[in-house]
């Protein structure tokens, strides 16, 4: 019998829809999401619209409703949900939009929040709204 | 049975950056299947010391010594799963993207970027989560 085990499999998650495919719409050296040890990695999830590829730059109120929509696209696409989000960095372009975050935020995780932290950063293209996920699979 | 927690140093010693400066906090941990790398400043693997340069020197210098890292711990690019980059300004978005995809040609890790102040006056910090081996 072979000591080692298998290599833990690795499974690259293909976008959902066209336009959520930012490697092929711009450039982002990414995969969407990465499938590996029973959780889901996914890439930052922006104001995007999931089938024209436009950017939707808006409030953080409407990108934050968008942003969440997307990322509820990746994870389901991956049999994931929101509900099962393990950790969250929500990332916001000024702290000061701390509450406008919250607002949209609590919407999309009602029962039992994933573990987050906030973090007030320059995102791509003066996006105002990023969201940094991990899921369980 | 406990998921077994193991720190990863690095083959070559020069690249053990918190040990050298003395800092609180190891290279990597690995707990069951993932490697988890603390994030990675452009450093001189012949050296030691930190070396600062354009974002495509800076970005080309920290994942090679990533790579030697994930390696030194039996794991490879290959295996990355999650990848955050931190920039010191989005603006060297595409510099730092130009480089990074000659080290990662084909089914990329999942990645998120932002734009924060780094220490030190460097323009790029990675931070990986990998499989281990």
């Amino acid at each position: 019998m072979n000591v080692r085990t298998a290599l833990d499999p690795r499974i690259v998650v293909p976008p959902p829809c066209r336009g959520l495919d930012m490697a092929a719409g711009y450039g982002w050296v990414q995969s969407t999401a990465i499938r590996a040890a029973g959780y889901l990695f996914v890439s930052g999830v922006v104001a995007i619209d999931p089938e024209s590829g436009e950017r939707l730059n808006g409030t953080v109120t409407s990108e934050a409703h968008r942003a969440f929509q997307n990322l509820k696209l990746v994870l389901e696409s991956a049999g994931s949900s929101l509900e099962r989000l393990a950790q969250v960095r929500a990332m916001i372009y000024d702290r000061i939009e701390y509450d406008a975050l919250n607002r949209v935020y609590r919407q999309y995780v009602p029962n039992g929040p994933p573990a987050r932290t906030v973090w007030s950063v320059e995102i791509m293209d003066a996006f105002k709204v990023q969201l940094d996920a991990i899921a369980v699979a | 049975m406990p998921v077994a927690r193991e720190i990863i140093t690095p083959q070559n010693d020069r690249l053990n950056v918190s040990r050298n400066l003395n800092l609180p906090h190891s290279p990597g941990i690995r707990a069951g299947n993932l490697i988890f790398l603390s994030g990675m400043l452009s450093t001189d693997p012949t050296t030691g010391e930190r070396s600062p340069g354009t974002m495509a020197h800076e970005t080309r210098q920290t994942l090679t010594n990533m790579r030697h890292m994930l390696e030194s711990a039996g794991s490879s690019l290959e295996r990355a799963v999650k990848i955050n980059v931190l920039l010191y300004d989005m603006l060297e978005f595409d510099n730092m993207n130009r480089v990074y995809r000659e080290f990662f040609p084909k089914d990329p890790p999942a990645r998120t970027t932002c734009g924060v102040q780094l220490s030190a006056g460097m323009k790029i910090e990675i931070e990986c989560i990998a499989l281990a081996g």
